[in-house]
């Protein structure tokens, strides 16, 4: 394989809407893997840390002719305009606190340089990034399940989903102990993945054709990683952010629902 | 020396510039932000060896394997176990939470005694051994008196070693009063008995099956066992299976399904029926209804009478014209999904409400379970299966002495198994009722394991009341629960990562399974296993109770019990009969015909001449006047929220929608429409009020329920636990209120009548 | 009075109790300040009703109004040392003073708005050149050095500093080389008032503030310089209407502000054909082709209409663009006075709108609008800097030489005070 062989892998997901029952399995999973904190309320939406968020979108027409379908937004390791790794995130970052992996597609957080100015959120438009508003605190006692892997942020910082890259380092590790370079397609899975009941979330490299998620996205190398598959769509295309997280779905309303059209755009952008 | 101005002024900058440029404000700039990275009070969790541990969540009837990875001794992650045949390695949001119950707040953490008023929370420690001493001698003092039968027992199951070591105790002692929780269980086992004759559990073949017909079943919101099901639907989708949702509400079934039937609610039955009889009137049922059923046609009993058929029965009354209007679904949408269900090879149709919380009415469950027959799917593959209950316990009845005996032949409280309602085991919903003095003796004690009555019963008030006038409630739960909170002593168990227990029969799994829970780690706490609690209480019972009871402990027991399998058990964390098929319906049934019933005749063994009790729409009235109460509210479930087991912990309370709960305000969902009528808001505050109860809410608008409809979910409002959980939204048990169904005495409500005004 | 001997010659100033007074009660809001900045730096951001849909908001705001509004420092200096205009050395150290309060507010601001105040270094330390805080902190901090530098040979200036031989030959020198420091200064804020304008204008994932633009910078960051070297003197002429106004006395002669008032507004007239040319591709180019109407932008909201556009470029840009260029109008003092009040509030809107309404507006099809006010907190350090501003100013005025022309408009008949 070409790509092996110059080692540069392209980590993202598929995520297939048709299966995602919006079960929220794949929230405390990642909740779970990487120590995120909460408070005895959470229902303020807006200071609530969730690296990976389910939204549910409805197609906004009356009883019974509604439907809803579940969104899973996890960060999009957005790779931005031709794939320079100018992320709307990284590119404003003034402390170079969160990085673009040239090596591997991921957008890193790296929380003891971040001194908490909040340009990537305001960045972002996907509302990935999280600001420690708060200390976090766990009740006593329950800090004992945290993870090892993961280090609990501080206050005053921001944090987003970093396709649980621990995982990425424990399986390089592994492998590099048994001789080997590269990972198997199994060996590096993100949390949120392994945990949904639905197997609606597929991980992988996206430069890999043996990958299932390059299979499921077909990404068109010529056009920004643009998905081929006619059932897949990622989240505002149009802006150029150019996100690794691909999604799929049969319905129409659902795929429209990615991006913003104006009327004269007609359907054919979605699709 | 003088100090002169210029001399003082040159002095400060000079000393300002040396500060300046000397290394100390870098260094402090530098210590300070390195500080910062370092705040002694954000947890650094402790590295150590990673090891993993293969066990059985039991937060649910899942019965999902588990993989709990430890560091050190501590758990940190609980994954779903690969290749476990109920899961394969998938999990479900509760399950995941585990840990956040193992070292939360919640936990009970050595006996206790009350001291203060019931619920009121004030409490003494005391040791294991006067807390069982307490136990026994109260027990010791009510079987005196000779009132053995007063003393019962509710547990969220009744299989498995810790529920029959509760059912053996209360029968040793004297006492008929044994309760399960109550659920679609119920209903389907009753269906299942009377249409085919056997005491088993159903289990849904739903991975070959290659249409679903669900009727109102949350198939992928924690009906059945939760992660399967979502798996099984997943698998849908790739295999090209059809799955129809019939349900008022688009719920996320209903959203994820091929077609959504939005009927009116409490009509599925009908609906059903008039899928009968398109497939009958179009002649497109198999063979199995004519040749291996028995009641299909019209027939005549032993004494000469002549009945009515089901065919009859269907063909003169449930017309599609008939049904739409029922229904409110068009007549040209009934005959065509009746003909796309018969066309199907492998069609299912399944019910349960939601996650099947409540059970339900059983002439509903029969009319859905006929269309199964119809189809010819009873016992094949695609279809529905009578798996047989798990036998592995086979202890010797005990022996029982004369106050037992008596006991025993007082009958039991809710008097279900009795001449009216033979078919029923357990009827929870007259408890209340009994218990207030309304039943033939009034409960002077109450035992409690892993259930919670006081949150999880509709109608809560009654409930508490019933529990008011109980001089003697103890629990065994692990946490500080509602049920535990109103309890004189509490006895807690070891939580499921703590302790070893078999775990039968994942709900509405096809095949034979039994899990094994094993401890992931020592207890934390001052606590003891339900079963050894259980035998120590009989051991200082003595006599014939104590003889009941041969184990030293609970693991014994649990060991000798699974022999056979417990090698199974410890190396795989599961025991399971793979090859396991039901027989074919062509080896007839257990019935009194030998054949599948669907007139239900006899009732064997008993009252031969009984009348002929046909699937027949039987409307459940939602309690409550429509003038007084001109809306109607219906609980929906959601994955998010927890409503029985535990409530949620605060990984699941994050994933709530800003759209159901809102500080610690709740939201009921009503439609724009009813809005307007209302003139009501978004967001807007709003009373509640039902024959049962009221509550102060706010309104989300949503176009996914129908015009006059109030909806919300069950598990929130839980007034004890931690503040992580409590006083959060409305509990919907204290606003629903149970309806007897006419033919189990089972809670078949499936709403109420409400009332909403602007607050 | 107690003070007189540092007050400078020849002017007239309150009694000592007049000014304490004032001082107290300026000093009271500023503690007030104070006390919501102490609970921020040991609370947390909690304090405040920021949220993480609202990483930036009031101060961040506040921070780029002040800017705009101190750009009258800059562009006077750039107009007075650089071009030459001579008759603006009366007014160029009240500007040097009013940008001096401004910039600083700032920086206070922004030690208090990052979640890290003690990491606050790493911006110079890992720096990240393509980002444009990146650009801001380094012109900002050195542009402040360069208002210091510029404020200092005021306060060398003094009575009392002045008699100091070292102080007084300093402050000879600092005027030799100010044509420098004004030329440096001038090209530091050209930046960061453009980096300022950056920072939304290249957040390509927020179409109500992406722009394109030339080479690395967005359109905004062009329009940032020049509406604040256009409504910063106007700022500037504001505040001295105002102190002269407290003070009963007039400080600047009418020729100097007239001046200063018609190049703002040209500089106003100017830069608004600009916003409105890049208004208009925006709305017609720039916005549709990521998807957006742009009325998308003005509705379905409690606060974001198209008021808020005819506010900014109509009324608090157009109107006192054409008070400012047409001489019969600006010279009605009411007028002028209109005009420059607002042109200033027309500044803080469009940075208001450039921070806020930036992240108000929903990107994702499926979000929705999220409107946002400030704490107690945050209102009350953003009242801090106007406090502090008052503070110094009161202590400049009286003991410094601020207006060269007071002692001629103003003279004193009693010359022993
Ligand atoms: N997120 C989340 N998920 C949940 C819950 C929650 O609170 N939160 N609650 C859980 C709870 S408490 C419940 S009860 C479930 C609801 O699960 P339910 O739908 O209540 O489960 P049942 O009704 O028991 O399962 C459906 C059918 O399976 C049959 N069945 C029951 N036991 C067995 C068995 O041992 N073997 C076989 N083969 N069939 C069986 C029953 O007769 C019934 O007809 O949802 C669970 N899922
Ligand atoms: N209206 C209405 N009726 C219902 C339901 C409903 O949601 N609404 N649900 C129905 C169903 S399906 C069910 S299963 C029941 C559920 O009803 P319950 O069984 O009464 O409810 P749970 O809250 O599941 O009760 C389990 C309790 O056991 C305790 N517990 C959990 N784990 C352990 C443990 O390891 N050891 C010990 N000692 N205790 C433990 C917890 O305190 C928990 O509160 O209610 C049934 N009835
Ligand atoms: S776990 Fe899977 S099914 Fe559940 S919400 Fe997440 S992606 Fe959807
Ligand atoms: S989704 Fe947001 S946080 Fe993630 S890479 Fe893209 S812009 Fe950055
Ligand atoms: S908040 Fe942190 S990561 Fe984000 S831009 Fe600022 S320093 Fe960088
Ligand atoms: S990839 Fe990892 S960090 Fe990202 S959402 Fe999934 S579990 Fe969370
Ligand atoms: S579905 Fe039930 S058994 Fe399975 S993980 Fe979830 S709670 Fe546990
Ligand atoms: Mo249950």
């Amino acid at each position: 394989m070409e790509n092996e062989h110059h080692g540069s892998k392209k980590y993202g997901m598929v995520i297939d809407l048709d299966k995602c029952t919006g079960c929220g399995a794949c929230m405390a999973a990642c909740m779970s893997e990487n120590n995120v904190p909460f408070k005895k309320d959470e229902t303020d939406k807006l200071t609530s840390i969730t690296w990976l968020r389910v939204f549910k979108l409805s197609n906004g027409k009356p009883y019974p002719d509604s439907d809803i379908c579940y969104l899973p937004r996890p960060c999009m390791h957005c790779a931005g305009p031709g794939e320079h790794g100018h992320s709307p995130c990284v590119s404003v970052c003034p402390a170079t606190a969160t990085d673009y992996s040239s090596e591997t597609g991921i957008v890193s957080q790296i929380y003891t340089r971040c001194f908490g100015c909040r340009y990537c959120m305001a960045a972002c438009p996907y509302h990935a990034r999280y600001f420690n508003w708060w200390d976090p605190v766990w009740p006593d006692g329950m800090e004992k399940y945290l993870s090892p892997n993961v280090s609990p942020r501080m206050r005053g910082i921001v944090e987003k989903c970093s396709f649980c890259f621990h995982r990425y380092q424990l399986a390089k590790d592994k492998a590099y102990s048994e001789g080997r370079r590269e990972l198997e397609e199994g060996e590096y899975q993100t949390a949120c993945t392994q945990a949904c009941p639905a197997d609606a979330i597929t991980f992988g490299d996206l430069n890999n054709p043996h990958h299932k998620v390059h299979q499921l996205a077909q990404p068109d190398p010529d056009n920004c990683g643009k998905p081929r598959n006619p059932h897949a769509f990622r989240l505002l295309e149009r802006l150029g952010t150019n996100p690794k997280v691909y999604y799929l779905s049969s319905r129409e309303w659902v795929r429209r629902a990615g991006d913003n059209y104006l009327e004269s755009d007609g359907t054919s952008a979605a699709h | 020396m003088k100090i002169d101005r210029r001399c003082f002024l040159s002095l400060g900058v000079g000393a300002a510039a040396g500060v300046a440029l000397s290394p100390l404000p870098w260094k402090l700039l530098d210590d300070s932000s390195i500080w910062s990275q370092n705040w002694p009070w954000t947890p650094v969790p402790k590295d150590g060896a990673a090891s993993y541990v293969h066990s059985t969540c039991t937060l649910c009837p899942g019965g999902c394997g588990i993989t709990v990875k430890k560091i050190g001794d501590r758990a940190v992650k609980i994954e779903g176990k690969a290749g476990h045949p109920v899961n394969n390695g998938g999990v479900c949001i509760m399950g995941l939470s585990g840990l956040q119950l193992l070292y939360g707040p919640t936990r009970v953490q050595s006996p206790l005694k009350r001291v203060g008023e019931r619920g009121e929370g004030k409490w003494k420690e005391i040791s294991w051994q006067e807390a069982i001493a307490e136990v026994a001698g109260t027990l010791q003092k009510i079987r005196a008196e000779g009132d053995a039968h007063t003393v019962a027992g509710i547990m969220e199951s009744d299989r498995g070693t810790v529920p029959r070591l509760m059912q053996r105790l209360l029968t040793a002692y004297g006492s008929p009063n044994f309760f399960r929780m109550p659920s679609m269980q119920d209903s389907y086992e009753q269906a299942l008995y009377l249409m085919q004759g056997v005491r088993a559990m159903p289990g849904f073949d739903v991975e070959n099956a290659d249409f679903i017909l669900s009727f109102g079943s949350g198939l992928i919101e924690g009906w059945g066992a939760p992660v399967r099901m979502i798996q099984a639907n997943s698998n849908w989708r790739s295999t090209g299976a059809h799955v129809v949702q019939v349900e008022p509400r688009l719920s996320n079934t209903a959203a994820k399904s091929d077609e959504w039937i939005p009927v009116k609610p409490g009509a599925e039955a009908a609906l059903a029926l008039g899928i009968a009889h398109v497939m009958i009137k179009e002649n497109r049922c198999s063979g199995f209804a004519d040749q291996a059923a028995f009641g299909f046609d019209d027939f005549v009993d032993d004494e000469g009478r002549t009945h009515k058929g089901f065919k009859q029965l269907v063909l003169e009354s449930y017309s599609p014209e008939t049904v739409a209007e029922v229904t409110g679904i068009d007549s040209r949408r009934i005959v065509d999904l009746a003909r796309a269900f018969a066309a199907a090879k492998r069609p299912i149709a399944l019910t349960g409400r939601g996650r099947g919380l409540t059970p339900g009415s059983v002439s509903d469950v029969m009319a859905i379970h006929a269309l199964n027959a119809l189809a010819g799917n009873i016992n094949a593959d695609g279809g529905i299966w009578a798996v047989p209950e798990p036998d592995y316990i086979e202890w010797p009845a005990p022996e029982m002495d004369r106050v037992a005996v008596d006991g025993i032949q007082k009958g039991r409280i809710d008097k279900a198994g009795g001449s009216e309602i033979p078919y029923t085991q357990y009827l929870l919903n007259r408890f209340a009722l009994t218990a207030q003095g309304k039943g033939d003796y009034p409960i002077k004690a109450l035992m409690v394991s892993e259930a919670n009555p006081a949150y999880s019963l509709p109608d809560t008030r009654m409930f508490q009341k019933a529990l008011d006038a109980i001089p003697f409630v103890v629990s065994f739960s692990s946490y500080m629960d509602e049920t535990a909170l109103q309890a004189d002593l509490i006895l807690p168990n070891h939580m499921y990562l703590e302790r070893y227990e078999e775990v039968p029969a994942p709900a509405g799994y096809s095949k034979p399974l039994i899990g094994l829970t094993r401890p992931v780690i020592k207890p934390l706490y001052n606590t003891k296993h339900v079963g050894d609690t259980l035998i120590g209480i009989a051991r200082q019972l003595g006599g014939n109770i104590a003889k009941a009871f041969p184990w030293t402990d609970y693991e014994s027991c649990l060991r000798n019990t699974i022999s056979g399998k417990w090698d199974s058990l410890m190396r795989k964390g599961f025991w399971w009969n793979a090859a396991y098929k039901p027989a074919p319906a062509s080896n007839g049934f257990d019935t009194a015909s030998g054949k599948f019933e669907f007139a239900v005749t006899i009732p064997r063994g008993t009252d031969k001449a009984g009348d002929a009790l046909l699937p027949k729409y039987q409307p459940i009235i939602p309690e409550g006047d429509i003038a007084e109460f001109p809306l109607l509210l219906m609980p929906y479930e959601t994955m998010c929220l927890s409503s029985g087991y535990t409530g949620s912990p605060p990984f699941m309370m994050k994933t709530v929608p800003d759209t159901v709960l809102k500080g610690n305000t709740g939201l009921v969902e009503i439609s724009p429409e009813t809005a307007t009528s209302l003139n009501l808001d978004e967001g807007d505050p709003v009373m509640l009020t039902t024959p049962k109860g009221q509550a102060n809410l706010r309104v989300h608008l949503s176009d996914g329920v129908p015009p006059g409809i109030l909806a919300m979910p069950r598990g929130l409002g839980h007034r004890a636990y931690d503040d992580y959980m409590a006083d959060k939204g409305v509990n919907i048990n204290e606003l629903m209120g149970p309806v007897e169904d006419p033919v189990s005495g089972l809670d078949a409500a499936w709403g109420i009548r409400a009332n909403l005004t602007k607050a | 009075m107690i003070d007189s001997a540092l007050i400078p010659e020849g002017v007239k100033r309150c009694p000592t109790w007049k000014f304490l007074l004032a001082l107290a009660i300026s000093g009271a809001v500023a503690l007030w300040g104070v006390y919501a900045m102490l609970l921020c730096w040991f609370k947390g951001l909690n304090q405040t009703n920021m949220n993480d849909y609202y990483g930036f908001a009031l101060w961040i705001w506040a921070d780029l109004a002040v800017i705009a509004l101190g750009g009258g420092a800059f562009f006077t200096g750039l107009l007075r040392y650089v071009i030459g205009k001579k008759e603006l050395k009366n007014i160029v150290n009240y500007a040097v003073l009013i940008g001096f309060i401004c910039y600083s507010s700032a920086l206070l601001i922004l030690g208090m708005d990052v979640g890290q105040p003690m990491r606050g270094w790493f911006i110079f330390w890992h720096a990240n050149v393509h980002s444009m805080l990146t650009e801001v902190a380094f012109c900002l901090s050195c542009y402040f050095g360069v208002l210091c530098i510029e404020y200092l040979p005021l306060v060398l200036e003094n009575r009392q500093v002045d008699r100091v031989p070292f102080f007084h030959n300093l402050s000879h020198n600092f005027h030799e080389i100010m044509v420098v420091f004004a030329a440096t200064g001038a090209f530091l804020s050209f930046f960061h008032q453009g980096s300022l304008g950056g920072v939304a204008g290249v957040l390509y994932g927020r179409p109500f503030g992406y722009r394109e633009g030339l080479l690395i910078w967005p359109w905004t960051f062009f329009l940032f310089t020049w509406s604040a070297a256009a409504c910063g003197p106007c700022f500037t002429i504001f505040i001295t209407r105002l102190t002269e106004k407290i003070t009963g006395k007039q400080l600047v002669k009418p020729e100097v502000v007239q001046l200063l008032a018609k190049i703002a507004g040209w500089m106003l007239a100017t830069y608004l054909v600009a916003k409105i040319a890049d208004t208009l591709w925006w709305a017609f180019k720039t916005a549709p082709a990521a998807g957006f109407n742009f009325m998308d932008f003005y509705s379905n909201n409690a606060l974001y209409g198209p008021w808020i556009l005819f506010t900014e470029i109509i009324i608090c840009g157009v109107l006192p663009a054409v008070i400012l260029t047409v001489t019969p109008l600006r010279e009605r003092s009411g007028l002028l006075f209109t005009a420059v009040i607002l042109a200033s509030i027309g500044v803080c809107l469009n940075r208001w709108v450039m921070v806020l309404q930036v992240l108000a507006a929903p990107v994702m099809t499926f979000d929705k609008w999220v409107l946002y006010y400030p704490s107690w907190q945050e209102v009350a350090t953003t009242i801090l800097p106007v406090a502090y501003g008052v503070i110094l100013i009161m202590i400049s005025y009286r003991y410094l030489p601020i207006f060269p022309q007071e002692r001629e408009l103003n003279p004193v008949v009693d010359s022993t005070t």
